[in-house]
């Protein structure tokens, strides 16, 4: 509303940001899990002298650097680069709260690639002590990167009291902070043990090497997944209300719910029978199956990290449709149109008959032509809805969504979708203008499908022959009566 | 339509920080991200001529600007991350919307980048096998990152170019939207600064290209040979001459055929005219060194050489943000916005970024006392 609405069609560009967010979070875990464990078996492979494992670890380095240096970090770009063409208000809103705390994490970023490219590309010229040294100043610098974001993610989900302080310490240490840091460490754990499996799996020859592999990294797989439960656990009971009542009333969300507990628990089993007690399990389809179970795993856990946010995007602070929560009253009162900047600008110049002086005279819209009150039912769609729905196919679209709905049914939905749907934005215009989206609506929604029983074929007969009855009843009555006169 | 009616209304919570000390950090990380992006810019395509074209001297030269390529693209992406963080915070209501309405030639940079990165990674893998490692797919590859990246570079200068180009955005955004939604698919390609802009740009990166060749040669590459570090050096000159040349031309076009008449006035006048005349001067002090110190290569005279060049870039980044407030400042008032400074965060980030960079010093000491690195894998 502040910002012009990027349309991608079919798709919405939201859901741009959960696709980028998904080929993201899959390697920057790794990215902090992998770096601690170069860190930690690095040490081991000095201390005990174990040249080959010395060796292997120096190849993983270098898949680790073109993994998460190249994909991990552009990746995290592209997020960066989607929130803002996607939800510049909430990005907006979060820059301005945070900048120091992205500031801050940028050093850290430094640190994580001054000190993996070293770490590697003088592997055997520095002092194994030194050597040692960068390897834990990467794995803590990533671990810190990784605690700095959590940090506004989590304040996106559960801002605490944040709204009446607006003080960054506030907003970071939020009610979600601790649980997500615990979830995201113990997902990073789990998911580099399975990066460094699928690797070895591959890359490991000597099926001593393997075991060992195999063995080492089960430990700290097992307990990222305990980390990942008890962050998971804190995470659902630091929810707001209306996060936990979405996780319930989503069909799709309560699916993942189970699904992620399903495979989290089946990842657990399998490192504790596989790795942990039969290293030489490590075969390179138990890898990848193992593999594909964490990213179903992860991906899932951040699907529903996201979806159970609505109706906003920071919580009690922007709702999904680039408004903030505290411009609602004044919208309802003042109109939608008229309070986005390009809305009321696209209103100025295609239908100046309905400006009042530099305002737009909410009264004058109706009395537009039918076909132009459409076309601005159309602007209040795409700046209002389509940050959730699709037009007419696509993501969530409405047309299909309202098959057959009667305007009643249409207007209730406008007018009030908070209450339709607890997890939708309210109406933040005038009446007027929910009209004009109803009117546009009810021109993209589809008919009923065709062909549907629902045995009316057989009750309309019956009623059919009860009227025909009906009807020759009262003609023989007025027969008789003509006859009696 | 009246452009100004296309600024949204301010952040309620207003700068966490002094805008000097928004645009100072804006500044500096964009001269830190300069010198990488440069190199990435010019620095490929140079290193893929000398390669293509270039004796055994020429040969190594391109290999040694490749070699590090890999690296200093990682670190160019990270250094472009302050600048744009401080952009976003102080020039949010021009910076959105001017993204949103090229939004998928923006995205696409991204997945250039991508690309273009592994890229890199597959052309330096071959170095590891001496010029018989540059097979001809390796070769195609290496023109194919060089021309992703100079194509990055485009579309970068049309989103800053859109930035401040506000009086662009109405016709823009009535062309490529639905129902005043824009599909995000505008370009700024009939702004007339666009392609000197961009052009010149590529002269600066030639001119950085040329001084790191020079800082290489006298600093880095002591394990080469007398015969080649002259040979470098040469090469350095002429890259830079080039890159001068260029810079000369372009800029002059940028600036006296498509500056409007008030800020040229305001440019060429006090105090201005001072930073403008560094700024297009400057870069002729790296050039004189190379051609000084290219008969005896000390790594004092290197050292210098990269100094210089460093000052070109600060002056061309001082420059581009003076420029940048003139051209918005019919728009947008960027110092009239409400500040409240968030102390704590402010300070614990300056403390951090003072002890990542004596980290970062630290693993270099450590590194430089090694010698160079081992190019296994790339």
């Amino acid at each position: 509303m502040h910002y012009p609405w990027w349309y991608v069609p079919f798709l919405t560009s939201p859901m741009l940001i959960a696709v980028i967010s998904v080929l993201h979070v899959i390697v920057s875990h790794y990215a902090v899990g992998g770096g601690l464990f170069l860190a930690v078996e690095t040490r081991y492979a000095y201390r005990t002298g174990n040249s080959a494992y010395l060796s292997y670890l120096r190849e993983h380095a270098w898949f680790f650097i073109l993994v998460t240096v190249v994909y991990g970090a552009i990746t995290g770009v592209g997020i960066w680069w989607t929130i803002g063409l996607a939800s510049p208000l909430a990005t907006e809103m979060l820059i301005h709260t945070f900048v120091f705390g992205w500031a801050m994490e940028y050093v850290f970023f430094v640190l994580e690639i001054a000190s993996a490219f070293i770490f590697y590309y003088y592997w055997g010229r520095l002092e194994p002590k030194t050597h040692q040294v960068i390897g834990w100043i990467y794995a803590a610098s990533a671990w810190m990167s990784l605690v700095l974001i959590t940090g506004i993610t989590a304040f996106m989900l559960n801002p605490g009291a944040w709204p009446e302080h607006l003080t960054f310490w506030v907003g970071f240490f939020n009610p979600q902070f601790i649980p997500q840091v615990l979830a995201r460490t113990g997902g990073a754990f789990l998911l580099a043990s399975l990066y460094v499996y699928l690797h070895a799996a591959f890359k490991a020859k000597d099926q001593e090497l393997r075991d060992l592999i195999g063995l080492r990294s089960a430990r700290p797989a097992l307990w990222g997944a305990i980390l990942v439960i008890v962050g998971g656990l804190g995470w659902y009971l630091a929810l707001p209300e209306s996060a936990r009542a979405a996780l319930e009333a989503a069909s799709v969300l309560n699916v993942l719910m189970v699904l992620i507990f399903v495979i989290t628990v089946a990842v657990f089993v399998m490192l504790y029978l596989g790795p942990y007690r039969h290293p030489g399990w490590l075969s390179p389809g138990f890898a990848i199956l193992f593999f594909a179970f964490g990213v179903a795993a992860i991906t899932t856990g951040e699907y529903i990290r996201e979806a159970v946010r609505k109706p906003y995007i920071i919580y009690n602070v922007v709702l999904g449709h680039q408004v903030l929560v505290d411009e609602v009253p004044r919208l309802r009162q003042s109109g939608f149109l008229e309070g986005g900047t390009w809305t009321r600008a696209f209103v100025a110049h295609h239908y100046p008959q309905v400006m009042n002086g530099k305002e737009i005279d909410e009264s004058r819209l109706l009395q537009l032509p039918e076909a132009d009150q459409r076309k601005l039912g159309e602007v209040l769609f795409q700046y209002h809805c389509n940050d959730c729905h699709a037009q007419t196919r696509g993501f969530s679209a409405v047309g299909q969504l309202m098959r057959g709905w009667t305007p009643e049914m249409v207007r209730t939905v406008v007018e009030q979708p908070e209450k339709v749907h607890f997890f939708m934005p309210p109406w933040s215009g005038t009446p007027e203008e929910a009209e004009l989206l109803t009117k546009y609506l009810l021109r993209i929604a589809e008919p009923a499908p065709g062909g549907m029983r629902y045995g009316e074929q057989r009750i309309n007969r019956e009623s059919s022959r009860l009227d025909a009855q009906r009807r020759s009843n009262d003609h023989s009555r007025r027969v008789d009566r003509v006859a009696r006169r | 339509m009246e452009p100004t009616t296309l600024m949204g209304p301010s952040n309620p919570l207003g700068y966490p920080a002094p805008y000097w000390f928004l645009v100072l950090f804006k500044v500096l990380g964009f001269t830190l991200h300069m010198i990488p992006m440069n190199l990435w810019y010019a620095g490929i395509i140079v290193a893929m001529v000398l390669s293509w074209r270039g004796d055994a001297h020429a040969r190594r030269v391109s290999h040694r600007l490749m070699k590090p390529m890999p690296v200093i693209i990682a670190l160019g992406v990270n250094f472009g991350i302050v600048p744009l963080l401080f952009l976003q915070v102080a020039y949010y209501k021009v910076f959105y919307p001017a993204t949103i309405l090229m939004a998928w030639p923006w995205l696409a940079i991204i997945v250039l980048l991508t690309v273009a990165y592994y890229g890199v990674y597959v052309y330096v893998a071959g170095l590891r096998q001496g010029d018989e490692g540059i097979t001809a797919w390796r070769r195609a590859v290496g023109w194919l990152t060089a021309v992703l990246f100079l194509v990055m570079g485009f579309l970068f200068s049309n989103a800053f170019s859109l930035m401040t180009r506000v009086e662009a955005w109405p016709k823009l955004w009535q062309t490529t939207s639905v129902a005043g939604a824009p599909l995000g698919i505008a370009l700024n390609v009939d702004d007339p600064a666009l392609w000197p802009r961009w052009l010149m740009m590529f002269g600066l990166a030639l001119t950085t290209t040329g001084a790191y060749i020079a800082v290489d040669a006298g600093l880095l590459a002591r394990g080469e040979s007398d015969p080649y570090r002259r040979a470098a050096m040469r090469i350095a000159l002429k890259v830079y001459a080039v890159g001068l040349i260029w810079f000369a031309a372009f800029g002059s076009w940028y600036v006296f055929g498509t500056w409007p008449a008030e800020l040229r006035e305001m440019m060429f006048s006090e105090p201005w005219v001072v930073l403008t005349g560094l700024t297009a001067i400057a870069p002729g002090l790296p050039g004189l060194l190379i051609l000084m110190g290219r008969r005896k290569v000390t790594p004092q005279w290197a050292a210098l050489v990269g100094g210089a060049q460093f000052l070109v870039i600060a002056l061309n980044a001082v420059s581009r943000q003076v420029v940048q407030n003139v051209e918005l400042r019919p728009y947008l008032d960027v110092t009239a916005e409400r500040v409240n400074i968030q102390w704590s965060p402010l300070i614990l980030f300056l403390l951090l970024f003072v002890a990542g960079l004596g980290v970062v010093a630290w693993m270099l000491r450590k590194m430089v006392s090694r010698g160079e690195p081992v190019v296994s894998g790339g």
